[in-house]
């Protein structure tokens, strides 16, 4: 790429990034939604919610489920990262990948999993009750959301945990045991504290997760009337009757207040724990640490966790989509059934919602991916202030919850004269969610544009190459396979969004994620399992994908 | 003639200043090591050559014309240079076949699929992997990944060629054998390559010239032979051989020689940096002009055995004397004391 068509390129990603933005705050000054004729700038709108004592319930709801979970979620996943790279467990290889599904599972689709087996009517409540005659938990209260949104953000500890111990060398570790150091004192004193940078990203990562919570609180917070940030937002719409614009963008503007801190924080910490990570031994051979017979309560405890958070609420998920009753005394047996299939297939939203869903993740993913490609050739290889420009601006959307930025892009379409027609079009649905998935995509592409050399893009301007053909027959043959394996995360990504089409629902433009968000709002309990059991079974068609690719492109 | 001339090059990356005035010519069928320490400019300049790097003032020209001129912002882009670059990492694109590697800087030229192939042969011929062509990079040995790197790098008969530490990736025995082919390969194409390297051995086995730079200055440019036997500084005779260092100061100076002493002895040397009577000094003798002598003599000291090293060729000697080390080469001595003969005209006084 020539110089002026990287500039334009950031521009135009400029725009994309700020308008959004921009037009919150702009709605948030003003005394009615910015489309009425006769509007005038005030702070009527802050003044309301700073009064309102349910934003404050919210934000402080918010703000101890963040604390609680990242509580709960960083030494789970900690340990169970040092567990599943370092030592001999048994049955790694097969927990491994099980243990990410809760990322891959929307979070609405779990919460309403959690209602169904352990909900007042659960499935594992009733034969609790049955089998020893009481009942010890009570689904729908704080603690218990917490305990759940924790247990659910293990695997992002994980993730970031298990890969900085993978790239730790055990000469490291070999070096503490020949100085004298046992297995468990090397895992306190050298392993864990080498990739505490690491740990401490995951931790902020996890907070700054909790602060944007919604399908969880939305589903399991909601019988209690327990609000956070993002439900107070979502209720708001209702509150009052009218839309009362000002009063949303001014909970956006606050969400966005206290996101945006965090994510530079994450980014900071991200950077360090790079630099940690890369001064450290060699990562060639690594040998697992032997942990004795703890390896069986080691193993008990994942069991039990896994079970908790995927079997229990997957499972009962998806046995309520296939039962007509259940209760106490139904043999579950005798009262199998299709009919919630067949009944979805008689709402046209619904059969387009699914069918929408796979084109937005497959198409639409692809092209998402293509963007992403587009603004990373931008700034690739490029030392400049626009690309400074450009690293600041991917962590706006960031600081965006999908629900603030579906709604953010519902407005720019609304405001926009010439792209208002399409406001009720997938294209609504698809800048929305390459936006808000902005950051995590470049990253997924610059991954894998990294992996290739400088010398072998220099090579090809030496022998004669225009950047331009560079890019065309080296840069991007080089990055397929890269760019591949992107498009299939992005694929599964789409699938399971859930509430960034919330605001921009409308006949044309259903997704399965918002319209699950609004089929359990009018209680819609048989439909909701049945369209949750078939987003379940895309996202596993596109893990099996993904697994099958990952085994060719490794073997 | 001149085939690439490099004119007060100044190159900074912010504050840091890499490259601080590098003046040179390269002649036609010249071979030429850029030689020196890591950071001292070398691959800078070779980047800079090869438009990989952009100068902040200075010039440069390939034939008669200039392809870098900061004054008339001048910057030709590496693709219009037509320079053949071959890389420390060999940089050989992994998705495509060797033949390919090397055909794609004649795709790019648009040159006609039989006079292609034809080209391609001949090339992957000339440097021994005619029968390779449908391998890919991962298939081949570091040594005929280097020969790729090569064959790519020649096969549109660039004016001039280079080469980023060609063979820093191959070891001990393969590159003492890639010295000698690589000199040979480009005699007989009758090319001009310019070539960086920190090892002055290599420096001196296949270059015609060697440009010795350091802290992004050239400190002093000739033949392998002016190098090596006329060092202009302490910095060049050191990096350019095996020496002992006698630290002391000028006693006297007459007709071009200094007088230092070594343990209260007095001896003489050539006075190379021109140092006044009492000014601190150094005198520097390579390892192999130091005599074992049977008796007292001119320039001579009386020095104690230390150790012997057997070295297989020869034997190293390490001697004490006063509180200075000298080594030397040699026969097998018997433990004592010998008398160590340090000729006036190999003993330099910097």
């Amino acid at each position: 790429m020539n110089r002026a068509t990287r500039i334009a390129v950031i521009v135009a990603m400029a725009i994309a990034v700020l308008a959004p933005i921009g037009l919150v705050v702009y709605q948030s000054f003003l005394d009615g939604p910015f489309f009425q004729p006769k509007i005038s700038f005030t702070l009527s709108a802050y003044e309301f919610v700073l009064d309102d004592e349910d934003f404050f319930d919210a934000l402080y709801n918010s703000a101890v489920i963040a604390f609680g979970m990242t509580a709960i979620a960083v030494p789970v996943g900690a340990l169970l990262a040092f567990l599943m790279t370092r030592t001999d467990l048994p049955g790694r290889r097969w927990i491994e990948p099980v243990i990410l599904v809760p990322m891959f599972v929307s979070s609405v689709v779990l919460a309403f999993g959690f209602v169904v087996s352990l909900g007042p009517a659960g499935f594992v409540t009733l034969w609790f009750k049955s089998t020893f005659g009481f009942v010890p938990w009570y689904l729908y209260s704080k603690t218990t959301l917490i305990v759940i949104a924790g247990l659910t953000h293990v695997p992002h500890v994980f993730l970031y945990t298990s890969s900085a111990l993978r790239s730790l060398g055990s000469d490291v570790e070999e070096a503490a045991r020949m100085t004298g150091a046992g297995p468990l004192r090397t895992a306190l004193t050298v392993s864990l504290p080498m990739v505490m940078p690491n740990i401490l990203y995951a931790a902020v990562l996890v907070f700054f997760l909790g602060f944007e919570l919604f399908g969880l609180p939305l589903v399991l917070g909601d019988p209690e009337g327990i609000l956070v940030l993002a439900t107070y937002l979502y209720k708001l719409t209702n509150k009052l009757g009218t839309p009362s614009y000002q009063l949303m963008a001014v909970v956006v503007v606050a969400i966005i207040c206290i996101a945006l801190p965090l994510v530079a924080l994450q980014r900071f910490l991200l950077r360090a724990a790079n630099r940690y990570v890369s001064v450290k031994g060699k990562a060639a051979a690594q040998k697992p640490v032997s942990i004795g017979v703890w390896r069986w309560p080691a193993a008990a405890m994942i069991t039990a966790w896994l079970l908790f958070t995927v079997v229990v609420p997957l499972s009962g998920l998806v046995l309520r989509a296939f039962v007509s009753s259940w209760g106490e005394g139904v043999n579950l047996l005798d009262v199998l059934t299709l009919d919630h299939f067949r009944e979805l297939m008689e709402f046209p939203n619904l059969t387009r919602g699914i069918v929408n869903t796979l084109l937005i993740a497959s198409v639409g993913g692809a092209l998402s991916v293509g963007v992403y490609t587009m603004l990373n050739l931008a700034a690739h290889r490029w030392q400049s202030g626009w690309t400074r420009l450009m690293d600041y601006l991917v962590l706006l959307p960031r600081a965006m919850p999908g629900l603030v930025a579906g709604l953010a892009i519902f407005w720019v379409f609304l405001f926009t004269p010439f792209l208002s027609p399409l406001r009720q079009t997938m294209i609504a649905i698809w800048v929305a969610y390459t936006l808000v998935w902005l950051a995590y995509g470049m990253r997924l592409v610059s991954g894998a544009l990294l992996q290739i050399g400088p010398e072998l893009e220099e090579a090809g301007r030496i022998v004669g190459a225009s950047p331009g053909r560079v890019s065309r027959d080296l840069t991007i043959p080089l990055v397929k396979v890269g760019l591949f394996s992107s498009w299939l995360l992005i694929f599964v990504t789409f699938m399971r969004e859930y509430s960034t089409g919330v605001y921009l629902l409308a006949p044309g433009t259903e997704v399965i994620g918002s319209l699950l968000v609004s089929l359990w709002g009018t209680g819609a309990v048989d439909l909701v399992t049945a369209l949750s059991t078939v987003n379940i079974a895309m996202i596993g068609g596109g893990l099996l994908l993904m697994s099958l690719f990952g085994k060719r492109s490794h073997g | 003639m001149a085939k690439l001339i490099i004119d007060d090059l100044h190159l900074s990356y912010g504050n840091n200043e890499i490259l601080k005035g590098i003046t040179a010519t390269f002649a036609q069928g010249e071979i030429v090591a850029l030689l020196g320490r890591s950071g001292s400019g070398k691959t800078t300049l070779l980047r800079s050559i090869a438009g990989l790097e952009e100068p902040k003032r200075g010039v440069i020209s390939i034939g008669d014309q200039p392809v870098f001129d900061a004054a008339a912002g001048l910057n030709v882009p590496s693709e219009k240079r037509g320079l053949g670059l071959v890389f420390q990492s060999y940089a050989l694109w992994p998705h495509k076949t060797v033949f390919e590697n090397v055909a794609y800087g004649l795709r790019l030229r648009n040159v006609p699929k039989a006079d292609l192939q034809q080209r391609v042969a001949t090339v992957l011929d000339g440097v021994g992997l005619g029968h390779l062509g449908d391998r890919y990079p991962h298939q081949m040995s570091g040594g005929q990944q280097q020969r790729v790197a090569l064959a790519r790098a020649l096969v549109y008969n660039p004016p001039v060629i280079l080469l980023d530490e060609p063979l820093s990736n191959l070891d001990a025995k393969l590159r003492e054998e890639a010295r000698i082919w690589i000199r040979n390969l480009i005699k007989r194409m009758n090319l001009t390559a310019v070539f960086v390297t920190h090892d002055q051995v290599e420096a001196m086995a296949i270059a015609d010239r060697i440009v010795l730079l350091d802290g992004g200055r050239i400190v002093q440019a000739g033949t392998p032979e002016q190098l090596y036997t006329e060092p202009v500084s302490l910095f060049a005779s050191e990096f350019m051989g095996v020496n002992n260092q006698i630290l002391s100061r000028v006693q006297d100076k007459r007709g071009g020689y200094a007088r230092i002493d070594l343990s209260g002895i007095p001896l003489w040397g050539k006075d190379r940096a021109g140092k006044s009577v009492s000014d601190e000094a150094t005198g520097v003798i390579r390892l192999e002009q130091v005599e074992v002598v049977d008796g007292e003599g001119e320039n001579c000291v009386p020095a104690e055995l230390e150790t012997s090293v057997y070295l297989g060729s020869h034997w190293e000697h390490v001697f004490r004397c006063g509180d200075q080390m000298l080594r030397a080469f040699g026969r097998p001595l018997a433990a004592g004391t010998h008398w160590l003969h340090l000729p006036p005209e190999q003993l330099w006084v910097f």
